[in-house]
């Protein structure tokens, strides 16, 4: 299956569910609600033609209007590659956990937690995972998060 | 070698005999600072510089410092590299497992105050004088052999200056 065929099975399968943002890569990127997460993503896996059994990767992104979580996925059977992508308001930022379909994602979970404050339902192990054990404060990878103790330089 | 240019001032020689006679602290703080073995703790690219400033070409044994892998067997802590917030407790275990006397070298800008490239990091500890005393500073991005062996030079002179009594203090 080729980028064109994956594009064009996609929309004919999963219509009104993935949505294709115009990004300009060769890889296609979709927009799922979060709502269908789970559903979306365990049929992604065992679709007979798509089969995507390999998770790579799961990123945050701020933009300052909202965040959004970015799921990497391959398939190692039929060799195609996809990104989805769930936008999410600032207040109250929530996934679900796909830990039973991949379990890989288990600590990349526990890291857009950490680092971005999204909240990961039925997660399991919402523990510290990168930062010091006694961290409180806040989540440094978004926008508005400034390190405490930052060194400014003097005016000159 | 200071000790043999200045040996008349130290030492007073009794006519007759082969004697010389000098005060213990010298003689302590002159084979202490001549033998500073230092405990490798390379974090970073400072690390490089050090294993070069270790090697032939710029040559530390000539100076007594020989590298020791365990903290019960050095002197110094040569601190070569970016400390994480996680590394801290790490360095602050191994300083306490020092014997005393004992000795800090921050070598780079990230152990100084974060360094060039972490200095907003959530991560990064901005200075490693947040966690132990430090004895001398070199900065740098890494600092070429010349700066550490001069940061080397300058701890031996500071240890020369010390009094007997100073160890209880420190």
């Amino acid at each position: 299956m080729t980028q064109d065929e994956l594009k064009d099975y996609v929309a004919r399968r999963y219509e009104g569910r993935m949505t294709l943002l115009d990004t300009g890569r060769v890889e296609p990127m979709y927009e799922v609600k979060a709502s269908q997460l789970v559903e979306v993503a365990k049929s992604l896996r065992d679709d007979e033609n798509l089969r995507f059994d390999f998770f790579c990767n799961l990123g945050g992104v701020d933009t300052r209007e909202h965040f959004e979580a970015v799921y990497s996925i391959a398939s190692t059977i039929n060799r195609l590659r996809l990104d989805f992508k769930i936008i999410l308001p600032r207040e109250g930022a929530e996934i679900e956990s796909v830990q039973d379909i991949w379990p890989a994602s288990n600590w990349y979970e526990r890291e857009i937690w950490e680092l971005f404050g999204i909240n990961v339902k039925n997660h399991g192990n919402l523990t510290r995972f990168l930062l010091p054990d006694d961290w409180d404060q806040g989540f440094p990878m978004r926008k508005d998060w400034d390190a405490p103790d930052f060194i400014r330089m003097p005016e000159l | 070698m200071g000790l043999i240019k200045k040996f008349p001032v130290y030492a007073e020689k009794i006519p007759g005999g082969g004697i010389a006679t000098t005060t213990l602290e010298k003689v302590l703080h002159y084979s202490q600072a001549c033998s500073l073995w230092y405990l490798l703790f390379g974090t970073a690219c400072c690390a490089i510089e050090l294993m070069c400033t270790g090697a032939s070409r710029y040559d530390f044994d000539r100076l007594g410092m020989i590298f020791r892998a365990t903290p019960r067997q050095s002197d110094l802590i040569l601190c070569a590299g970016t400390i994480t917030k996680k590394m801290g407790p790490r360095l602050r275990r191994l300083y306490d497992q020092m014997a005393e006397p004992r000795y800090v070298i921050a070598m780079g800008g990230c152990t100084i105050n974060g360094g060039p490239f972490y200095y907003d990091s959530y991560a990064v500890e901005k200075g490693i004088d947040h966690i132990v005393p430090v004895d001398v500073y070199i900065p740098g991005c890494p600092p070429r052999p010349e700066s550490l062996l001069e940061g080397c030079l300058t701890l031996q002179e500071k240890i020369k200056r010390q009094k007997l009594l100073d160890w209880q203090e420190k």
